[in-house]
């Protein structure tokens, strides 16, 4: 038993935990299905000023559900402007303009939304960016980095990204 | 005997030309007279018909070409009111005050465009508004307070919650052309009855039956002004006076008149009764508003009762019928108790002729006057309008602007502009109080300053005060002049140092700059930069370097990195500005916009997304067409770790570096800034940004000379009194860092990553990948480029430190 050396296998041990502790930390690899992002799961998150920015989100999701267009990028912009560092406000608009075929806006819309989500995005959101910004370049003729994005949105939220398409419901 | 009449011979022919032959000589006379009668007549008469052609021309010119020059009318952003909102900090009594709603003091009087303010509650009639994309409905709302905020908003009578509410975009001013009329066009089916009514008891009764002329209204008006020996009344018809208001000078000369009179024939002739009231209403002058004429009922309505022509009660449109004949004399602003006493002998008036009945002018009698709060011309925001004007001239020309009557609703948030304009202008009042050298005897030559505030994200021109005042100099500083920028532009060096080229960047924050003298060769001559301390500082931290603003730091980073780089990235950043590549650049002797500093700091604000500066929402024609509709542009020029970096720099300045004075006035959050100074403190800059404001103030002389006096004493304490009246000193959201941001903890000492035993440490921020090798106390090195020989040295450290510790 002495001849045992204690000194490398505790090494050894603490590494194996610092591996693993650090390998729990890490997010889940891509393609593991997550729970849908609804903007109305978010309505009481933040302070005030957040929260009727993103009522307005949700005003404008029912306006874009009813077909109302023109109201809804209105909502959006209001939302906007009360509070424009509102990451749903972005991807709503990026929806709306997925649906309106202005793809260039559509992306611009998700740069943001993605910037102002960071690293400490909801569960969810990566699937509605990645579906978004593959609907966005396939309208816009790169099909297959259109695929690759439409794929990985399918991967983890199948239930909304099955059809290639997200609604103002489903998001909402 | 013949009967036959006998041929006169030669004799008898004479003797009858001599005596009572005169007849024919008469005969003669009165043909030839009859004759010069006839022609003159006929000449005359060809002449007065070629007149009357003329008249007849200009009437149809006027009436079937483009009646109206209407000046294009701006509006702010509309003010949004939610739960929570602070409504003592967004002054939302005095918003409803200047949108022309009237305080009252029970439920009873409220109606469109009413409020009720009872402890802790206020119900406002809110009325509608038809923006093309986003019509407001009219609706009556409960505010329920608590303290200073809104505790909740619900809608009468069902009392359901509401999550925001819209109130109406406020009018900031509109593009007049020479004559500076203001009016707003109302379609005569769209006014109330008694409105037209009242007009008509008033100007002309016989309307319906005259053809332009009313002769007995002439001769009633005769015979008064011979009993009052001078010009009492007149005798003009609605028509008369709206072609004397339309085609001629108000000189009484009896030219003019009978001018007046036949034009008024052949409008008559040529246009039915309603088209001529509907010109009236349109044309009718009812008195000044600043240097403004204000024309027609819809503009008058406003002006005096802040509502819509549409919704004038009786007593309302008595009261503008009484102010007709003399706007500005009779004005119920001058004398209100007159006021009411004219217009109860309109309704009187309206009555005897059968226009209301009995019950209806009891009530109207009763009825008090209640006026529009009187707001003063919204002068502060000229420069804005101004810069509107010139990012609309691409599309629309100044003419159009002037004449089309244009619905332009803009991104102006009113509150940010009053607070900035208050803030220009009381910063700089105290600053020459401090420093009376400042001071000058001429206003066009005073010291200068302007202040703009942009929403990062969107880019959208919030606030913009170019001058001290506009009536002085309509120079706008913030977009209009190009000034040295000094320090503000240091970021740009230091944000091309930290941006990575081929995945490497030239350094991190935990890098070290040298502050040591630096001489660079230029073609004319050695440059050598000195600090404003005129102390050199030797090894220092990237992060003081910026802090502490030093320049022969900055100067041999941008040396290192390249100039042509920072060119490079200021350009991606906003600013269009040529910027020569010479080595002092990078302190700031390129010429550039305050706007366009904004403009750049914004696209740090957003992460790296460049915004387009806008300062219109949305162009609405007269008919209510969008003719334009505004984009929301993103252009990301930077990568977000980048623009994280540089943000979490400029955080330094503001916490504890030359921008520090911002904390000390009690402004609370996260606060980005720069300051800048140039050479002889010609010109003060600071530039601030918080997670959801951009601004930037300058200071300066528009000839160029000495303050004698750094930013941080001159443009600072405006944008800290700017941001803290807008914020309430309390700055909401975050920086955050983006993906592909991790923190490590450094030696700040030495740069090198903190291991167990350094005896000092601080977390900061890294691009992935780009975090110290070096570690600290032992000098090793981890990472990446860990070098294999020191693998050991790690290890050992490791064993040993585990050995410790278990």
């Amino acid at each position: 038993m002495s001849g045992i050396p204690i000194g490398p296998l505790l090494a050894l041990v603490a590494m194996v935990s610092l591996w693993s502790g650090c390998a729990l930390r890490v997010a889940p690899p891509p393609g593991r299905p997550a729970p849908s992002l609804h903007v109305s799961d978010a309505t009481l998150e933040g302070d005030a000023t957040r929260r009727a920015s993103l009522r307005l989100v949700l005003q404008g999701l029912d306006e874009d559900d009813d077909g109302r267009a023109a109201a809804a990028r209105s909502s959006y912009e209001r939302a906007i402007q009360i509070d424009a560092t509102n990451p749903y406000a972005y991807l709503a608009l990026a929806r709306h303009e997925v649906d309106a075929q202005r793809w260039n806006r559509a992306l611009e819309a998700l740069d943001q939304a993605e910037l102002l989500f960071g690293s400490d995005a909801p569960a969810g959101v990566e699937a509605h960016i990645s579906g978004l910004r593959g609907a966005a370049r396939l309208g816009k003729g790169y099909g297959d980095d259109a695929e690759v994005l439409l794929d990985r949105a399918t991967r983890i939220a199948p239930e909304v990204w099955s059809d290639g398409h997200l609604s103002a419901d489903e998001l909402r | 005997m013949s009967a036959l009449p006998r041929k006169p011979t030669r004799k008898t022919a004479k003797r009858r030309s001599r005596g009572g032959g005169g007849r024919p000589r008469l005969r003669w006379w009165i043909k030839s007279a009859a004759l010069a009668v006839g022609s003159v007549g006929f000449v005359a008469g060809f002449v007065f018909a070629g007149y009357v052609v003329r008249l007849d021309r200009l009437v149809r010119e006027r009436f079937e070409g483009q009646r109206f020059r209407v000046p294009s009318r701006v509006y702010s952003a509309p003010s949004i009111l939610y739960p929570g909102l602070d409504w003592k900090l967004v002054d939302l009594e005095g918003t409803l005050l200047r949108l022309g709603y009237r305080k009252v003091a029970a439920t009873g009087e409220l109606e469109p465009g009413r409020y009720l303010w009872s402890p802790s509650r206020l119900r406002v009639q809110l009325r509608p508004f038809d923006h093309p994309s986003r019509p407001e409905p009219a609706r009556d709302v409960v505010f329920v307070l608590r303290g200073s905020q809104i505790d909740e908003i619900r809608e009468l009578p069902a009392g359901h919650e509401l999550g925001a509410v819209l109130l109406e975009p406020e009018p900031i001013g509109a593009y007049y052309g020479p004559d500076r009329e203001q009016r707003e066009l109302v379609w005569v089916d769209e006014v109330p009855r008694h409105l037209v009514d009242a007009i008509l008891a008033v100007e002309d009764q016989r309307f319906e039956s005259h053809h332009g002329i009313d002769p007995r209204r002439i001769a009633g008006a005769m015979l008064a002004n011979l009993r009052a020996g001078r010009v009492a009344q007149g005798g003009s018809t609605l028509t008369q006076q709206l072609v004397k208001n339309f085609f001629l000078t108000p000189e009484r000369t009896v030219r003019r008149k009978v001018q007046e009179g036949v034009m008024a024939l052949l409008v008559e002739a040529r246009y039915d009764k309603r088209e001529i009231l509907q010109a009236y209403l349109n044309e009718i002058y009812f008195g000044q508003r600043g240097a403004t004429a204000v024309h027609g009922v819809g503009e008058a309505s406003r002006l005096y009762f802040g509502k819509n022509a549409a919704n004038l009660s009786v007593a309302e449109s008595a009261l503008l019928a009484a102010i007709i004949q003399s706007p500005n004399g009779k004005s119920p602003y001058r004398d209100p108790e007159r006021a009411v006493e004219r217009r109860n002998m309109v309704l009187e008036l309206m009555h005897r002729q059968g226009r209301i009945s009995e019950a209806a002018l009891q009530r109207s009698r009763q009825e008090p006057l209640r006026l529009a709060a009187v707001t003063p011309d919204s002068g502060d925001a000229r420069y804005f309008l101004d810069l509107l004007q010139r990012q609309l001239a691409s599309s629309y020309s100044s003419e159009v602007l002037e004449t089309e009557g244009l619905r332009i609703y803009s991104t102006l948030d009113r509150r940010a502009q009053r607070i900035a304009a208050d803030a220009l202008r009381e910063g700089i009042e105290d600053l020459e109080k401090l420093y009376p050298r400042l001071r000058t005897e001429d206003p066009r030559r005073s010291l200068q300053g302007c202040i703009v505030a942009l929403r990062p994200q969107t880019g959208e021109v919030i606030a913009l005060v170019g001058g001290r005042d506009y009536a002085v100099t309509q120079f706008d500083r913030c977009s209009q002049a190009r000034r040295q920028t000094g320090s503000v532009f240091k970021p740009f060096v230091y944000i091309a140092a930290l941006e990575p080229r081929s995945g490497v960047p030239h350094a991190t924050l935990a890098s070290f700059v040298d502050d040591s003298p630096l001489e660079v060769r230029t073609p004319s001559g050695p440059w050598r930069p000195v600090n404003f301390d005129h102390k050199f500082h030797g090894r220092v931290p990237l992060r003081e370097a910026l802090e502490r603003s030093y320049n022969t730091a900055t100067a041999r980073l941008a040396q290192d990195v390249g100039i042509d780089r920072v060119i490079d990235v200021a350009k991606r950043m906003g600013i269009s500005s040529d910027l020569p590549p010479v080595p002092s650049l990078a302190l700031g002797t390129a010429i550039v916009s305050p706007l366009e500093v904004a403009r750049a700091y914004a696209t740090l604000a957003s992460g790296g997304v460049r915004p387009e500066v806008q300062a219109a929402e949305d162009l609405v024609n007269e008919e209510g067409e969008i003719l334009q509709r505004r984009r929301l542009r993103f252009e990301r020029v930077l990568d977000p770790g980048t623009a994280f970096l540089a943000t979490s720099l400029l955080q330094g300045v503001a916490d504890h570096g030359t921008a520090a004075g911002l904390r000390a006035g009690g402004l609370r959050g996260p606060i980005a800034a720069k300051t800048g100074t140039t050479t002889s403190e010609y010109d003060l800059w600071l530039v601030g940004y918080t997670p959801e404001l951009v601004a930037v103030v300058w200071l300066g002389f528009d000839e160029p000379r000495s303050l004698g006096v750094p930013s941080s004493r001159g443009a600072l304490p405006i944008w800290r009194r700017f941001v803290k009246d807008l914020t309430g000193g309390e700055i909401r959201g975050a920086f955050r860092p983006p993906p592909g941001v991790e923190t490590a903890d450094i030696d700040p000492r030495s740069g090198a990553l903190a291991t167990w035993g350094c005896p000092e440490r601080r977390s900061e921020f890294f691009l992935a990948g780009t975090q110290p090798t070096v570690t600290c106390p032992t000098g090793s090195v981890v990472g990446r480029r860990r070098d294999p020989a020191d693998k050991e040295s790690v290890e050992r450290g490791f064993l040993e430190w585990l050995r410790r510790h278990l």
